[in-house]
């Protein structure tokens, strides 16, 4: 039987389509009655679209022009 | 979940072409667009430490390879994949796998019964998209902080899977770790951010 924390375990498995047939299907039926897992998993497909909006990116304190400036001085030696 | 950053299908070739010939506003591009997450990729696998090192040399390795890329990976898996070269190089060490065994929980035990039945209700949260999400600021800021504490691992994961939309096999490759581990790695970013977000509708 898959109860709430197995489904806590298992969310983002079962979201992405990786779970194995029968645990998807366990997972489905503890859905079919539990309201609050239903909430959880809509909420965490939520954080996830969040988060791919937001875009976070890695902290660095790289100036990338003249970085990038350098590549282009390297790369004309190259060619 | 469908995957969500396919948004970026620029022509790689022109962008190639640009590159190859010197063109500095395709440089200044795909160093500011792809700096970043190389950095995320070195930073998972070496540690902050020589992760910067690391990165400038990809970059000056790829820019070398250029001419020869021939594009059967998308320029940003490949560039990942010489940042990953150049730090488990650096790393020596052959092969790796991640002690997971840490006791970490997605939830912990005392919100379920012995049963395994949630004590407390989850709340609905009062913002129903993304965009209603984005637009508190507050909020906007918990989500950016949260994903900086993040472990470098799960950064680099959850960076890779939902924000890039990398196929996890690359992902594994990219970061020579296993599928499994790379699943729990991103599961428990999620739940980290989705803990974040949960807290803060709460306050």
């Amino acid at each position: 039987m898959f109860e709430c924390k197995d489904v806590a375990e298992e969310a983002s498995n079962y979201l992405d389509g990786d779970l194995p047939l029968g645990k998807r299907v366990g997972l489905f039926l503890h859905l079919v009655y539990c309201s609050c897992c239903r909430r959880y998993l809509q909420q965490l497909r939520q954080t996830i679209t969040t988060v791919a909006v937001l875009r976070p990116q890695e902290q660095h304190q790289t100036d990338t022009q003249a970085l990038a400036e350098k590549l282009r001085a390297i790369s004309k030696t190259e060619s | 979940m469908e995957k969500v950053a396919k948004h970026e299908q620029l022509d790689e070739k022109a962008l190639i072409a640009k590159l190859i010939e010197g063109d500095a506003a395709a440089f200044d591009y795909v160093v500011d667009r792809y700096h970043s997450i190389m950095l995320s990729v070195a930073r998972a696998i070496i540690g902050e430490a020589f992760a910067d090192e690391v990165v400038q040399e990809a970059w000056v390795s790829a820019i070398k390879a250029l001419p020869r890329f021939e594009g059967r990976a998308s320029l940003k898996t490949w560039l990942l994949q010489i940042t990953s070269n150049g730090a488990k190089t650096r790393l020596r060490r052959e092969s790796r796998q991640l002690s997971l065994d840490d006791g970490w929980q997605a939830e912990p035990d005392e919100k379920f019964d012995k049963r395994g039945h949630r004590i407390d209700d989850v709340l609905p949260w009062n913002m129903e998209t993304p965009d209603a999400l984005l637009e508190n600021d507050q909020l906007r800021q918990v989500i950016e902080n949260t994903f900086q504490k993040l472990p470098p691992h799960q950064r680099a994961v959850l960076t890779m899977a939902d924000i890039e939309g990398l196929e996890m096999t690359e992902i594994c490759n990219i970061l020579d770790i296993s599928s499994s581990n790379a699943r729990v790695l991103l599961h428990r970013a999620r739940t980290m951010l989705h803990h974040s977000i949960e807290k803060y509708q709460e306050s």
